[in-house]
C-alpha cells in the first residue's frame, strides 16, 4: 500500500463537490444563457464540423425529413415547424433517438457514431420552460 | 520504472478488471434515463482509485493507458480511443493531485475525478465534431458526476476496507 485513504467523507470533501456544482452553474450559466433571439428558430444540421443545412423552422409547412449519411452510417431526421427529432439511427448507441424532440434554441441533437449534431438557434426564448429534462 | 513480479500481476489483473468492468456497465444504460452521448457510471474508475492508493499514481497511469487501449481494440472503434484517452488522463490527473491533499477521503477524490472525466470527454467531443455544441452537454454531465463518483467513492471505500488485513495490501 502506496499510501492509506481516508475511507469516511469529510468536510474537505464537500468543497470538492461544491467546486464541481459551481463549475456546473458557471458553465450552464456561460452555454445556456445569453442566447437572445434574433431571427426565427433555426435548425443547424452539421456534418463533421462543417455546416451541411440551415432550416428555418418556421419556413416549413410541414413535417420534413431528411436522410443524413455520414461515416457510414444513416440518420433519419424530421423537421416540423415546431420541433426536430431523429425518428431512427442505425448507430450502435442511439442516443441520437434517446434524445427525443428539440423544440426551444440552444437544444441540439448530437450523435457521435455519425458526428452529425444538429442544433436549434434563435427564436423566442421561452423562460417558462425546463433547461433540461431528466429521467 | 521497474516493476516486481507481484506488481507486475496486480496491474494485469487490475487491468483485466477495468475491462470487465467497463463490459458490465453496458448493462446499466445510464444513457436511456439521462439521454447524452457516452454517459455511463464510470465503474472503472474504482480500479483507477483503488490502483492510485494501492499501486501508487505511476502504475495507476500504466493500467488506466492499458485498459483504453485494449478496450478500443476490443470494441473495434479507434474513434472511442481519443475520448476515452483525454478523459481517462485528465480524471487521473485530477486523481493524481487531490490524492495528495491528505485531508481530502476518497469519496472526494473520486467526485473530482468523475468531473475532470467528464470535461476531459467533453474536450474530446468538441475536437472531433469540430464544433462547441457539446459543451450544452457539460453543466448536466458534471451535476451526474457528482452522483457517479459518490457512488465509485463509495464502492472504492468498501473495497478498502475489504482489503485491509489482507496480504494484498501490505506488498
Amino acid at each position: 500500500m502506496k499510501s492509506s485513504p481516508k475511507l469516511r467523507p469529510c468536510g474537505w470533501d464537500a468543497l470538492v463537490v461544491l467546486l464541481v456544482l459551481l463549475l456546473a452553474v458557471g458553465c450552464g450559466a456561460a452555454v445556456w444563457g445569453g442566447n437572445e433571439a434574433t431571427h426565427d428558430l433555426t435548425a443547424v444540421i452539421s456534418v463533421d464540423g462543417e455546416t451541411a443545412e440551415t432550416v428555418a423552422l418556421s419556413s416549413l409547412s410541414g413535417p420534413e425529413e431528411r436522410t443524413l449519411t455520414a461515416n457510414g452510417y444513416t440518420l433519419h431526421l424530421v423537421l416540423s415547424p415546431e420541433e426536430v427529432y431523429m425518428e431512427a439511427a442505425d448507430c450502435p448507441t442511439q442516443d441520437c433517438v434517446h434524445t427525443g424532440h428539440i423544440s426551444r434554441s440552444g437544444q441540439s441533437i448530437v450523435c457521435l457514431p455519425a458526428r452529425v449534431i444538429v442544433r436549434l438557434e434563435g427564436g423566442q426564448k421561452d423562460e417558462s420552460a425546463p433547461d433540461v429534462v431528466i429521467g | 520504472m521497474k516493476l516486481t513480479t507481484k506488481q507486475l500481476t496486480l496491474c494485469a489483473v487490475l487491468t483485466a478488471m477495468a475491462l470487465a468492468l467497463s463490459y458490465l456497465e453496458n448493462f446499466f444504460p445510464l444513457s436511456l434515463a439521462i439521454p447524452i452521448p457516452g454517459i455511463k457510471l464510470g465503474l472503472a474508475n474504482i480500479v483507477t482509485v483503488f490502483a492510485l492508493y494501492a499501486l501508487g499514481p505511476g502504475q495507476a497511469l500504466l493500467i488506466l493507458l492499458a485498459r483504453c487501449f485494449l478496450g478500443a481494440v476490443f470494441a473495434g472503434n479507434m474513434n472511442a480511443l481519443i475520448f476515452s484517452l483525454l478523459g481517462g488522463v485528465t480524471a487521473m490527473l485530477v486523481m493524481i493531485g487531490l490524492s495528495r491533499l491528505r485531508k481530502l477521503s476518497v469519496y472526494g477524490v473520486s467526485v473530482g475525478g468523475a468531473a475532470a472525466h467528464n470535461c476531459g470527454q467533453v474536450a474530446a467531443a468538441v475536437l472531433t465534431l469540430g464544433n462547441t455544441a457539446p459543451l450544452y452537454y457539460l453543466p448536466v454531465l458534471l451535476g451526474v458526476s457528482l452522483f457517479t463518483g459518490a457512488l465509485t467513492g463509495l464502492i472504492s471505500a468498501c473495497l478498502f476496507r475489504a482489503l485491509a488485513h489482507t496480504d494484498l495490501m501490505k506488498g
